[in-house]
């Protein structure tokens, strides 16, 4: 039997399914067993890279120094919409120490986005474009910047997704205003039927914002020229995808391109594809002849790399008296920015529940403003936020408990393809979840709690794919003095995949953590894994790890056999020794074992295995959340969120409450503060900083309290493990709504929920 | 950062002929804090930077028992949260400095930067060429205006962005002057100005004239402060809204008091028909209710910031329910 | 008179050391050598439009020439390489390039070089002992007190200003103490469990 195959492989990566084909693994190993019964694998092993995390010796893309480097700054558009009529760039030319200025006269033509350009001379958002310097130090290239002339033809332009779906609105582009020319639909049974077989329908509209990734470290590159070879490091979530972009913009062979990602301070989707600036920074390294350095400033992360679309969601909800949902509805438009990107939110209303007829209907709308980008569980942190209010709203017109609600209209199997699933505890999670709440406690009648402070109780649920799947590879080298290598294509976000990669190894080669360098995230050394989003990286890499380590022990109990010439029987391997009894007691360490081999390192190739055919793969998860609002200043205070998760394996208790936490509090951020705030008037963003683009500080952290429901998804792969980065920010939101309209009597259906608009529902 | 000269006077009079020159060719640079933010975005461009943390003798804080409390304008914000005497008989300036931006910058910011900063309209620190910028447009009227001013404004219609000025008030503060062969000692009420008086400044300071220090008569044991910040979020905003009072009670009655707002106009909110209404008042709930209608009454929101009006009200009250033993109804 | 003439070059002083193109940042060790002090510079004249400043560094004396608007970060990262303190909004708006100045913390973005005159500046490098890591810098990798690890570095300056104040802060300073530090990966609750943990032992 072959132990390799290349098989059709297809599963969700964020909100988009792909196939692609990959060679898998077939090789089968024994499950492992529950956490409880293993050595390192679920423990709160400390990190691998903590000591250089620390110590301030982490080498961030923006903290590499080469010799003779330069650095690059660009000139953005201030205008929401115009048209370069000409560029001067020859007073900013003769400042000393300006280097090289690219614009769209002089560099080569570079598709970017589908029809546009790299530099393209027609300028759709504030932020788009317009020139990049190089110079010997930033603050001549900030300089040269401001010498730069550009004379611009102003266009009408349209920053409301609303307004940009009317006939007289400006056209971004030739298509129109709508993204692929039309919405994209989807059907299933029949709406009108449904609505007809209810008791109840309601029909509300629910509005979420854009909200900005904003990750700590800027997005930028260092990028090194030797001849027609280019070296770039990178702040990114998926080097070979950058690889392959910037190889296909410059017109290189991939082998010529080398991408490199050690450390990375935070990405949250923004940093899944090449950035305009790399190539930019590439093109101006090649003409000057040295190193260039580019690194964003915080106003142009805030305008220019992406961000969580809003959405404008009208949505219908019909149920019978006893609480059963016969039809689901929604119609969503959502702002793609200036640039196609995706916008949908409707997965949750169609894999959630257990209803019959849905139908759904979403546009994607250009406006004249930023790009959207996948963040963080895109579509779903906005269909929830909406579906589970609405869930609310149902349940309580038909005097249910909004949890027992949830229950009755359950999905025991897949909705959108009638399919099982790997496995789904979301029922255990919605218990325990409900009970470390106090579920029982919340207000019988919304609102009705007297004095100035009143507090809620409020539920969300969630759904994910987060399965992860192949192509993904690992190689594992035995050096001879024991020590190990994990060499992968894949990347750190600050989830801890150094060190959970380390953890499966050791775990299989009985070896100690220690023992183990995991080296991720460069082109040239590693063999492919995919981008690290889609919460994939755990799910996808660790059964190539565990795959690569099992074919290594195999490999050391033939070198075993061979040189205590004894059969596998006899022969005992525990804590990286092999011993034997037979015929005199004999002990070989694997170093020694290794150092007896011809060959100086022993590698092994570990592939992921192919998903189960017919499964639907799935993660599920509750959170519950208490608030307490002040009614003489509209102020929540969340007080406490319980986070219930059904998410396959744990690896490591340290990172996945960490990512938990993180997922929250990024989840109250939406909640609460974060607003991308255009000017009505002018088209330009107001808050493009980190002042009043307000992200949670220290002092919102709630008591955050954290149940895992699962133990393992044999089923999905051999360590049973399903991703949490994205799982954990979706249902905060929405929890924290039905907790505020469980504690004041007024549901808030617009976000962030800030206190102006409490106190102005309280007034009403 | 454009480039600038760079000037580090030993004295006050230096200092003051130093800056005597147009304010878009000097500036005085005390912590540096809002400075270097405005310089950063290009809102103003000086050709000269004025340090003034050369100068002695204005790093100092002298506690006069009985007396006054005499701050120097170089004292940094933090010392101010954390020193003993001012925390027991200023709370109310205590906890304003304790809630300024965050820690670092407590530590960076002094009290004379913080009650001189410009404003934060987000117009006027992006690039919107407005009215107090020398343009011919206030962007803020018709546009994103959830945080302008909702009384005192026009024809623009920032608000006052310091947590200090308005305890000040309330304390009835001084502020002392100086330039270059003069010097004087204003009340704070006196040193701000709204935008109709002057439209680009915040104040009545000249080129060439530095606040020194701040006086602050001390309280008799019947005087009672307090502050009440309200911020979206708890770390480096600024007040949406907050209200200061300082009230003095005798006989179960207030005998005098001043309440001052923050956050709701263009310099620090006093209102003389509301200080009035203290005097004599008991302290019963319903009384004080009475207070409610009273306060913000001749505001006139913008689109986006009616919320201020009940914000305002509904925190001066929880100040005063805070300071005082209230009967409840 | 303000003076527009840039410097022709980079600094003399900017060298590598420690990193080798092409594998920085991968395999290697990636731990970049720390500037050793700068000898003092010849009497030759300072570049145009440059000011001498002095100034300690992790207990080490420096001299060199900075323009006025140049910052304390760009100093520490540009000048003297010791690029562990970032920089993440350079608007006194996060607390990443968070250091201490004399013992206070303070963000070293959005305070000009020249105001470090004579006072002593403490880098998160300098917490090392060689390369022995500070307690605090144990307590974090113990509790796990970040993620991605870019806020990191201020963070972990902000817990030492805290602790050198109050060796045994309550909840509620250690949230005070660490509120000037965003965290967008949300580490917060096991930031504050370092904290502590770093409290305890020290
Ligand atoms: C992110 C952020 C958040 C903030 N949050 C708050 C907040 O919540 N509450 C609050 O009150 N403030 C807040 N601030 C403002 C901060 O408190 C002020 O920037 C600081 O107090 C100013 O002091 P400084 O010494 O740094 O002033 P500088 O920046 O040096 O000067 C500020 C202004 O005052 C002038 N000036 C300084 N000293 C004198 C003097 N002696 N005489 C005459 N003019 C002088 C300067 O010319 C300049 O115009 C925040 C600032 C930032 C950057
Ligand atoms: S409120 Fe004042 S500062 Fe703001 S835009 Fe209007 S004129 Fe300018
Ligand atoms: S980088 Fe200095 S505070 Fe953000
Ligand atoms: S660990 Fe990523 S920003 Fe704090």
């Amino acid at each position: 039997m072959a132990e390799n195959k290349i098989i059709k492989s297809k599963f969700f990566f964020e909100e988009e399914e792909i196939e692609q084909l990959a060679e898998v693994s077939e090789r089968k190993y024994r499950p492992w067993p529950n956490n409880d019964k293993l050595k390192v694998v679920g423990k709160g092993i400390t990190r691998l890279d903590g000591y250089d995390k620390v110590s301030g010796s982490a080498t961030y893309a923006f903290d590499v120094i080469l010799p003779r480097m330069t650095f690059a700054k660009t000139l953005r558009c201030p205008h929401p919409h115009a048209r370069i009529k000409s560029i001067d760039t020859s007073k900013a030319e003769k400042i000393k120490g300006v280097l090289g200025i690219i614009t769209y006269l002089n560099a080569p033509k570079i598709k970017w986005y589908g029809n546009s350009f790299l530099f393209d001379p027609h300028l759709r958002y504030e932020g788009d474009e317009v020139a990049c310097v190089a110079a010997v130090s930033e603050a001549i290239a900030e300089q040269a910047l401001k010498a730069i002339k550009v004379e611009y033809e102003l266009l009408p332009f349209v920053v409301d997704a609303r307004k940009a779906l009317k006939k007289d609105a400006p056209k971004l582009h030739k298509e129109g205003n709508v993204v692929r020319g039309k919405p994209s639909k989807y059907n299933r049974g029949d709406l009108q039927n449904g609505l007809k077989e209810a008791d109840v329908v309601i029909e509300q509209t629910f509005n979420t914002q854009v909200e900005i990734h904003n990750p700590t470290e800027p997005h930028g590159s260092v990028v090194n020229w030797n001849g027609d070879h280019l070296t770039i490091w990178d702040s990114t979530q998926g080097v070979f995808r950058v690889r392959s972009q910037v190889a296909a913009a410059l017109g290189l062979p991939e082998s010529n391109v080398r991408v490199i990602k050690k450390y990375m301070g935070g990405g949250f989707g923004s940093k899944l594809e090449a950035g305009k600036y790399t190539v930019m920074a590439a093109l101006l390294a090649k003409t000057i002849g040295r190193p260039v350095r580019i690194a964003l400033d915080r106003r142009e992360m805030n305008l220019a790399v992406g961000n969580r679309p809003d959405s404008f969601q009208t949505l219908k909800g019909a149920v019978t008296k006893d609480g059963r949902l016969t039809a689901l509805y929604l119609k969503s438009i959502g702002s793609a920015g200036a640039y196609p990107a995706g916008t949908g939110c409707a997965w949750p209303l169609r894999s959630m529940y257990d209803c019959p007829n849905v139908s759904v209907e979403e546009y994607g709308v250009y406006i004249n403003a930023g790009r959207a980008r996948a963040f963080r569980a895109p579509g779903h942190v906005q269909g929830f936020f909406a579906l589970e209010q609405l869930i609310d709203m149902l349940a309580e017109k038909v005097n249910m408990d909004p949890l027992e609600f949830r229950l009755q209209n359950y999905a025991h199997e897949e909705p959108n393809w009638h399919i099982p699933y790997t496995s789904k505890l979301l029922k255990q999670a919605y218990l325990v979840g409900a009970k470390s709440i106090g579920w029982e406690q919340r207000n019988k009648v919304a609102g009705s709690q007297s004095g100035p402070i009143k507090t809620g109780i409020g539920m969300s649920s969630q759904i994910w794919w987060g399965g992860g799947g192949p192509p993904a590879y690992a190689n594992l080298k035995l050096n001879r003095d024991g020590s190990v290598q994990i060499i992968a294509g894949s990347q750190d976000l600050g989830t801890g995949t150094y060190t959970i990669l380390a953890q499966v190894a050791s775990e299989v080669l009985d070896i100690p953590v220690e023992k183990i360098e995991v080296i991720l995230g460069d082109t040239d050394t590693a063999p492919y894994c995919g981008s690290s989003g889609g919460s994939t990286t755990a799910a996808s890499v660790t059964p190539a790890v565990r795959d690569a380590a099992e074919q290594m022990m195999d490999k050391l109990y033939s070198a075993a056999m061979a040189q205590f010439d004894l059969p596998k029987n006899k022969i005992k391997y525990a804590k990286g020794k092999f011993s034997t009894v037979e015929p005199k007691p004999r002990v070989l360490t694997i170093g020694q074992l290794a150092r007896k081999m011809g060959e100086r390192v022993l590698e092994t190739v570990g592939r992921r295995e192919a998903n189960p055919k017919g499964y639907a793969i799935n993660s599920f998860g509750a959170q519950f959340a208490e608030v307490a609002v002040d009614t003489n200043t509209g102020k929540i205070k969340v007080q406490k969120i319980v986070a219930a998760y059904d998410i396959g394996r744990v690896l490591n208790r340290l990172t996945i409450d960490n990512q938990i936490h993180g997922g929250i509090i990024q989840g109250l951020g939406f909640a609460l503060f974060e607003d991308r705030i255009l000017d009505r008037n002018t088209g330009k963003m107001l808050n493009a900083n980190f002042h009043d683009y307000k992200v949670p500080t220290i002092k919102d952290t709630p008591e955050i309290e954290i149940h895992i429901v699962s133990e393992t998804d044999n089923r999905l792969s051999n360590t049973g493990v399903k991703g949490v980065g994205e799982p954990a920010m979706i249902p905060t939101p929405a929890a924290v709504a039905n907790a505020v309209y469980n504690a004041i009597g007024k549901r808030i259906t617009s976000l962030p929920l800030t206190p102006d608009k409490i106190l102005m529902a309280l007034q009403s | 950062m454009k480039p600038f000269v760079y000037h580090q006077p030993k004295s006050i009079e230096e200092a003051s002929v130093l800056s005597a020159k147009n304010w878009e060719e000097a500036v005085l640079f005390a912590g540096g804090t809002d400075v270097l933010g405005l310089l950063k975005d290009g809102i103003e461009e000086p050709k000269e930077v004025i340090n003034l943390k050369g100068l002695e003798g204005l790093d100092q804080i002298d506690f006069t028992k009985g007396k006054e409390l005499r701050i120097g304008a170089l004292v940094k914000i933090a010392q101010i949260a954390e020193h003993p005497a001012i925390k027991q008989s200023f709370p109310a300036l205590a906890q304003a400095a304790a809630q300024t931006a965050s820690p670092q910058l407590r530590n960076m910011g002094t009290i004379g930067g913080n009650i001189c900063q410009r404003p934060r309209c987000w117009y006027f620190r992006g690039d919107f060429h407005c009215l107090r910028k020398g343009g011919d447009e206030c962007f803020a009227v018709e546009g994103e205006n959830k945080y302008h001013c909702v009384i005192g404004g026009g024809p623009c219609y920032i608000v006052h962005p310091s947590d200090l000025t308005v305890v000040l008030q309330a304390l009835g503060a001084k502020v002392t002057i100086v330039w270059k062969g003069g010097q004087k000692t204003v009340p704070t009420s006196q040193f701000f100005v709204l935008p109709e008086e002057d439209l680009y400044r915040e104040n009545i300071l000249k080129p060439g004239e530095i606040v020194t220090h701040i006086h602050i008569p001390v309280p008799d044991s019947k005087m009672k402060s307090g502050y009440l910040k309200f911020k979206e979020r708890d770390v480096w905003d600024f007040a949406v809204v907050s209200v200061a009072a300082s009230v003095r009670i005798a006989n179960g009655r207030i005998e005098s008091g001043r309440i001052v707002f923050g956050g709701v106009a263009p310099k620090p909110w006093e209102e003389e028909t509301l200080n009035r209404e203290l005097k004599g008042l008991p302290l019963k709930d319903a009384d004080l209710q009475k207070l409610k209608a009273l306060a913000l009454k001749e505001a006139e929101p913008l689109e986006q910031n009616a919320y201020k009006i009940p914000l305002a009200r509904n925190l001066m009250l929880s100040l005063l329910k805070e300071l005082m033993p209230i009967i409840p109804n | 008179m303000p003076n527009k003439k840039k410097p022709s070059s980079l600094s003399r002083r900017q060298f590598i050391k420690g990193v080798s193109t092409g594998v920085a940042g991968t395999i290697a060790t990636t731990k970049l050598a720390r500037a050793l002090p700068i000898e003092k510079l010849e009497k030759a004249a300072p570049p145009e439009g440059h000011l001498p400043l002095e100034l300690k560094v992790n207990g080490k004396p420096y001299q060199l020439y900075v323009e006025p608007q140049t910052t304390l970060v760009e100093v520490l990262r540009n000048e003297l390489q010791l690029t562990g303190t970032k920089v993440s909004c350079n608007h006194g708006e996060c607390g990443a390039c968070t250091v201490l100045l004399d013992g206070k913390a303070v963000y070293s973005c959005h305070i000009l070089a020249l105001d470090a005159q004579g006072k002593s500046v403490t880098t998160i490098e300098g917490l090392l002992n060689g390369e022995e890591l500070h307690p605090i810098q144990k307590a974090f990798i113990k509790k796990d007190g970040y993620q991605c690890g870019f806020c990191t570095p201020g963070q972990i300056m902000s817990t030492q200003a805290l602790l050198l104040k109050n060796p045994n802060p309550t909840k509620e300073e250690i949230l005070d103490g660490l509120s000037g530090n965003l965290c967008r990966c949300g580490a917060y609750p096991k930031i504050i469990e370092s904290v502590e943990e770093a409290a305890k032992v020290k």
